[in-house]
């Protein structure tokens, strides 16, 4: 019994294992929800308590030959992360403690295919940089090519890890960054022993 | 922080070099300013809870904010006139978790001229109470010539 149920969980990832190759975005650019903006950067350097002048000083950054300052290389993420919300949706639909948005670009909900899975986490990442982007600039994720799928049950739970790989450019197309991203889509232990009582 | 006084240069590079190590005691307030500046808002991150329901042992550090902490060891050391061209092999291999304290170590590995530039491998990890966390990768930089500051 407890082999066919193994078996069972990791075949509802066949057809994402199946899928590895196929970019899964909508051919579009996804840009992030706001442009670099120097209040932003001074924000994102505050919990690294970076001290950097590039980032902070836009006289210094002009004499480094940027327009303004710079931001972060390691940006790339949170600067192409779309909104949360937007007018006309609803952010929350409970008041439960530990509820969720209705909504969000922060999780696998857009994967169409493979099981249904509620625990996520970054796992992995490469990034190539091709320039520095300064304030001013908006920038998105081009592409969201499916890299790899390997089914595993670790010590949260039971899920596969993901490779995904996307180009991050600016609004007029220019790459300035390529990402390669792991993630682990997962049912939580409590959830997966629940469904196995 | 980054010195921008002063700038290292590629010539005063050698392997092997340590750079000055950088530690953060992660808290939940650390952890709450990194969701809010970097936008990773997933739960587990700021929330003991909802980490725990998700296998967790309690609310951890998220990837951006540990990139980040790579990128600020690496750019106190290379000074502002440095660039940094790729980050490689990061890698959760643990949880650092809220309560813990993680540093980043790193070293030089190698260095070359390529294509006129001067090129430095930088051997990374964080470490926290139960040993190497994230990586270890490397950060490929460049560094300013001094031929290129004269000319």
């Amino acid at each position: 019994m407890t082999t066919t149920r193994t078996e069972d969980w990791k075949a509802e990832w066949q057809p994402v294992i199946d899928a590895v190759g196929q970019d899964f975005s909508s051919g579009e650019t996804v840009f992030g929800a706001d442009p670099v903006e120097r209040g932003a950067i001074r924000r994102y350097l505050e919990p690294l308590e970076f001290d950097c002048a590039l980032h902070t000083d836009p006289e210094a950054a002009r004499a480094a030959g940027f327009d303004d300052v710079t931001m972060p290389y390691t940006g790339v993420v949170a600067w192409t992360i779309p909104p949360l919300w937007r007018p006309g949706e609803v952010l929350f639909d409970s008041d439960d403690r530990d509820a969720q948005p209705v909504q969000t670009p922060i999780n696998n909900q857009d994967m169409p295919l493979g099981p249904r899975t509620t625990g996520f986490f970054g796992t992995d990442i490469d990034i190539d940089f091709l320039r520095p982007v300064v304030a001013g600039e908006r920038i998105g994720r081009r592409g969201n090519r499916l890299l790899s799928c390997a089914p595993k049950e670790t010590s949260v739970g039971r899920g596969a890890f993901l490779k995904w790989e996307s180009d991050v450019v600016t609004e007029s197309g220019e790459v300035v960054a390529r990402i390669r991203i792991g993630t682990y889509a997962y049912v939580p232990k409590n959830e997966t022993e629940a469904s196995d009582d | 922080m980054t010195d921008t006084r002063t700038q290292r240069y590629f010539e005063d590079v050698e392997a092997g070099e340590e750079l000055p190590g950088v530690a953060y005691p992660l808290t939940v307030y650390r952890l709450v300013m990194a969701a809010g500046a970097n936008r990773d808002f997933n739960s587990i991150h700021h929330n003991t809870e909802y980490a725990r329901g998700t296998g967790a042992k309690e609310m951890y550090a998220n990837t951006s904010f540990l990139l980040g902490v790579w990128e600020r060891c690496v750019r106190d050391w290379i000074g502002p006139a440095g660039t940094i061209r790729g980050i490689h092999g990061f890698r959760m291999r643990s949880f650092n978790y809220v309560g813990d304290t993680v540093r980043v170590r790193a070293s030089v590995e190698d260095t070359r001229v390529e294509d006129g530039a001067g090129v430095v491998e930088i051997a990374i990890r964080c470490e926290n109470s139960s040993g190497v966390s994230v990586g270890p990768g490397t950060v490929e930089v460049t560094l300013p010539r001094r031929g290129e500051e004269q000319a």
